[in-house]
């Protein structure tokens, strides 16, 4: 099967009910680094469905096999065992090119450090994405979208971090990814400043039916989300569901 | 070991690749000047010795004869040390091989005892001294390797238009002919010139000369005014034929081995020193990242207690690290360059032992310089780092400030790519270091121009010179200048079909204090064949009165076309006259005075006489000429244009084509080696930005792309900066190369120009195609969690 075939986005809000579409359909993951006896076992088998719509969070302490999993997540890395499919394609045997053409089309990032491009504007570091991608929105929209839309000719230095950071998720959200993918967004923000960023990450994915899953070891997050996953030691501890999302500004900070 | 120092092992291997190319640059520099400075320092050092083990003389005069009784006169002029009279006499040979006759010039051997002044050393055999040694003859070394002559081996020439058979008693050298070739000629052609030593009573017979000499050589007491002797020289000799005493100074082998000191002085330090510039520069650049890189550790050691002056050193001893491997190698290189040329000097220069001494002084003064280079390099870089507060030094350095770039503000911005812009920007943010890179770049450029210029140089010589100026097949000359109808005589020799006249004379020419002794040459108006050319290039007439000089001739005497020089005729009745310049000859060897035939012989109030004539002859009757020629009589000298055209181009190949390869070849190392570092550097400090973009769904070709477009538009940039800088570099060696001996024209090419930008567009390629495979190897998951 083709990657491009699998890569289309949603394009409207999520439907409710009972046949829900899987974007990751995952089970019995794991991932090994190295070999031997210096072997090292981040993910000793994970299995589950994320939606269409839904809003995720996986909580966890350092070293609990998060981030190996959103890596995964994002074809940034392949699984050493089990299956990874993203809308019933294998992720997990894709090659390089394959995964390349995936995040491209199908994943948006944001990192706890932004990762934006210092010599480019906010509209530029967006920009610089929907030029390569299929129906992406205006930069602008996006951008209004984390409303930013009267900073947009700023060079990320002149920004402040949480700025900075809504830039990063506008880059993200621009393509209309199938999968907005978040690393400890609000690691590096103070609690205002990290409301303000989630909120957007909750309208994008509220609005846009956008499935997003964010990694954090704060578990003051877990109530903004649809279902929550606990991972510790490579393995996934505890999966609960939330019979109602809680708003960003009602979240116990 | 400390740890910090396994700290800075570790550190240099990891970056072992661009340690190498800023070590390889620094290299090149210092093989340049060590090879270079070694060989003044050997040349220089040999040169002394020969001559005083061998008692060069301090003054020399020819004449055309005096009585042996002379001599005591010499001697008893003040100041004067040493007097040695001797004959020398140029005569045609014939040798066993050869087809064409060769020249000979013979110098007598003292009846008793052996020469006490300019005395040969001898190779090989014994020289032919004593009363036994009737038809022996001692051969100069570098004409009997031409031919592979032997002791024991025979040769004969024509004395006096008498065939004369003689056996070789030995090979040997003399300090007066170090360069062993026709005064004034810029290159030896030791197939058809040599030098012979015969007994004083076998040679002065054959001339009539017996009890006289033609030659002299004196050597100065200690204090003497050199000039006084000359002058008073100069007056002794007068009533016999004298030709005009000279100084060492003005010794033609003795010149051209200055000359040849004077050339390697002005290659030994400019143009290394813009090497070891660009290793500072290369350095700096490396040592900043480093730094930049190393940020949160060296607020580690200082937090954790290490003092400034301990971290300062860390940084520096990593900069020597590269200054010793870069001295090591260029030590290794610079030696063994240095004994390539040795033996290339062997071509040119002929010394009992000519060895390659190494300047050991160089090599540390080198190194010092080297040192001090990276030193000045790093010290900014080293400074920031440790006055860098622990507590700031562990936080990731803030997002750099940037702007749109001048050319988008100036409203462009809507044709640029995203990459393009970010390239643009990036030059822009820091303007200096662009700047730099962009002048390295430039230099990288220029220095590949410089070694091409050499080889176009010398092929426009060999065109001017044996196809614009000379046309003839041969030139002979007579024995003794003749009346003019002797040219009858050799348009009758087989195959001739055009012949013209000319007359050459040793003269003075004097313009205030300076004056040069040369040979100068009367012409016929509108000669076809030896033709006289201006810089244009364009032939110039010559017309009743006035004198053509070389160019170079009018730069040491400081006239112009217009003004007068004094001409001395230092041969039969001597004469003093004024006469007008009127205009300037282009050549590229010696110097060299023309003015119309008959205006000459009127000159030298002579009538008409001819020195010889220059001839074209059909190439089917050539070996016919070459014997009638072998056995003309009163022909003295027979010179074939395209066997010394063949012997010009096969030296040349082998003495200025080696120094062009070497030359070349560290032009080339220096371009990769500044593109490969700067392609490096910026991989470096972009290699977040980069991980991102790979993240973010760029494919590795369109991640290259942003990578390369700042070095390519800086190598755009710097291009046309560099044809420029090269020109100016090929100006200023060639110029440096400007002797009165030898001189090579500035041409630049087309071809020169495209070669350089060839080089450094394939350098630039093959960088970033290295850097990019680079690229592959980030882990973009580690790439995106480091704060740099």
């Amino acid at each position: 099967m083709s990657a491009a075939a699998h890569l289309n986005p949603p394009s409207s809000a999520p439907p409710a009910g009972a046949h829900r579409e899987p974007v990751f359909h995952v089970r019995g993951l794991a991932r090994v680094y190295g070999e031997g006896t210096a072997a090292v076992t981040a993910l000793r088998g994970v299995d589950f469905d994320f939606f269409r719509g839904e809003l995720v969070v996986l909580l966890g302490a350092s070293g609990s096999g998060k981030s190996t999993l959103l890596n995964q997540l994002g074809g940034l890395d392949s699984p050493t065992h089990g299956t990874l499919l993203y809308r019933g394609w294998n992720l997990g045997t894709a090659d390089e090119s394959g995964l390349t053409q995936f995040r491209r089309d199908a994943v948006g990032f944001v990192f706890q450090a932004y990762n934006l491009i210092p010599s480019l504007t906010a509209r530029e570091n967006v920009a610089l994405i929907t030029e390569i991608c299929r129906d992406p929105m205006a930069p602008e929209e996006a951008l209004e979208l984390v409303g930013l839309g009267p900073r947009m000719d700023h060079f990320p230095a002149q920004l402040s971090g949480g700025e900075q950071q809504r830039v990063a998720i506008a880059r993200a959200i621009a393509k209309r990814p199938a999968v907005l993918l978040c690393d400890e967004p609000t690691g590096a923000l103070d609690v205002h400043t990290g409301i303000t960023v989630l909120e957007a990450i909750e309208r994008i994915n509220r609005d846009l039916g956008t499935l997003a899953v964010i990694i954090t070891h704060n578990a003051i997050l877990a109530d903004m989300a649809d279902r929550v996953f606990t991972l510790s030691d490579g393995r996934i501890l505890n999966a609960r569901s939330n019979a109602r999302r809680g708003s960003v500004r009602d979240l116990a900070w | 070991m400390s740890l910090l120092d396994r700290k800075l092992l570790r550190d240099l291997i990891a970056l072992k690749s661009q340690a190498l190319a800023v070590a390889l640059v620094m290299a090149c520099g210092l093989a340049m000047m060590v090879t270079t400075r070694s060989l003044i320092l050997s040349l220089e050092a040999t040169r002394d010795t020969y001559y005083r083990e061998h008692r060069f003389a301090d003054v020399f005069a020819r004449l055309k004869r005096a009585p042996n009784a002379v001599r005591e006169q010499l001697a008893a002029i003040p100041g004067v040390a040493t007097v040695q009279t001797s004959i020398a006499i140029q005569v045609t040979l014939d040798v066993p091989g050869l087809p064409e006759p060769a020249v000979g010039l013979l110098n007598s051997l003292p009846e008793r005892g052996e020469p006490v002044l300019n005395r040969p050393y001898v190779r090989a055999g014994r020289l032919p001294l004593g009363r036994t040694t009737r038809g022996e003859l001692a051969v100069g070394e570098a004409f009997a390797e031409a031919h592979g002559l032997n002791p024991g081996g025979a040769i004969s020439a024509i004395l006096n238009g008498t065939k004369q058979d003689f056996r070789l008693s030995g090979i040997v050298l003399s300090p007066e002919f170090v360069f062993e070739a026709p005064p004034g000629a810029a290159l030896p052609d030791n197939k058809t010139y040599g030098v012979f030593w015969m007994p004083y009573k076998d040679l002065a017979t054959a001339f009539q000369l017996y009890g006289a000499f033609n030659n002299v050589a004196i050597t100065l007491a200690p204090g003497a005014s050199e000039g006084e002797v000359i002058a008073a020289v100069n007056r002794v000799l007068a009533p016999y034929g004298a030709r005009g005493a000279y100084a060492r100074v003005n010794h033609p082998s003795h010149r051209r081995v200055d000359d040849e000191i004077r050339v390697l002085q002005g290659l030994s330090l400019a143009f290394p020193l813009v090497f070891l510039s660009v290793a500072a520069f290369m350095t700096n650049s490396v040592m900043s990242r480093q730094i930049a890189l190393q940020r949160e550790q060296i607020a580690m050691l200082k937090a954790s207690g290490f003092s400034n002056r301990q971290v300062g050193a860390h940084y520096f001893k990593f900069s020597f690290a590269i200054v010793i491997v870069g001295v090591l190698f260029g030590a290794i290189g610079g030696v063994y360059l240095g004994h390539r040329l040795v033996e290339m000097y062997h071509l040119f220069f002929r010394f009992p032992q000519l060895d390659f001494v190494l300047d050991a002084r160089v090599l540390v003064a080198a190194a010092a310089v080297s040192a001090l280079a990276a030193f000045t390099g790093v010290a900014g870089a080293v400074r920031r780092a440790v006055h860098l507060p622990p507590a700031e030094a562990m936080r990731p350095e803030a997002p750099a400030s940037f702007r749109p770039a001048l050319l988008e503000r100036i409203g462009g911005a809507r044709w640029f790519s995203a990459s393009f812009r970010m390239a643009l920007r990036n030059i822009e943010r820091r303007p200096i270091r662009s700047g730099l890179t962009c002048l390295a770049l430039a230099l990288a450029t220029g220095i590949l121009i410089v070694p091409n210029s050499f080889r176009d140089g010398i092929a426009y010589v060999i065109d001017f010179q044996w196809d614009i100026v000379q046309r003839q097949t041969v030139t002979l000359t007579l024995v003794e200048p003749g009346p003019s109808r002797a040219i009858a005589d050799f348009r009758h020799l087989p195959g001739v079909e055009l012949a013209e006249p000319f007359r050459y004379v040793p003269v003075e020419l004097r313009s205030g204090p300076i004056s040069r002794r040369l040979t100068l040459q009367g012409l016929p108006e509108h000669g076809t064949l030896s033709r006289v050319i201006d810089a244009e290039p364009r032939q110039l007439t010559l017309p009743a009165r006035g004198i053509v000089i070389s160019s170079k001739l009018a730069d040491i005497l400081h006239v112009r076309p217009g003004d007068e020089v004094i001409a001395k005729v230092l041969e039969g009745h001597e004469r003093e006259l004024a006469v007008p310049v009127i205009g300037l000859a282009e050549d590229f060897a010696g110097m060299a005075a023309y003015m119309e035939l008959h205006a000459l012989n009127r000159l030298l109030l002579e009538g008409d006489r001819i020195s010889g004539a220059h001839l074209v002859v059909n190439a089917s009757r050539w070996s016919d000429f070459l014997h009638a020629v072998k056995h003309t009589p009163r022909a003295a000298g027979c010179v074939i244009k395209n066997s010394i055209r063949d012997g010009f181009r096969k030296t040349t190949g082998e003495s200025i084509g080696l120094l062009q390869k070497m030359y070349l070849l560290f032009a080339i190392i220096v371009a990769f080696g500044i593109i490969y570092n700067s392609a490096r550097i910026s991989l470096s400090e972009r290699t977040r930005e980069l991980a991102t973009l790979r993240v973010l769904g760029f494919s590795r070709g369109e991640v290259g792309a942003v990578l390369v477009g700042e070095l390519v538009l800086l190598t755009v940039a710097a291009l046309p900066l560099g044809l420029v800088i090269g020109s100016g570099f090929a100006k200023g060696i060639l110029s440096s190369v400007n002797t009165e001996t030898v001189r090579l024209p500035l041409v630049l090419t087309a071809d020169n120009y495209a070669f350089a930008i060839l080089v450094v567009a394939l350098a630039s390629a093959l960088s970033a195609w290295f850097a990019a495979r680079k690229l592959a190897d980030i882990n973009l998951v580690s790439a995106l969690k480091a704060l740099d």
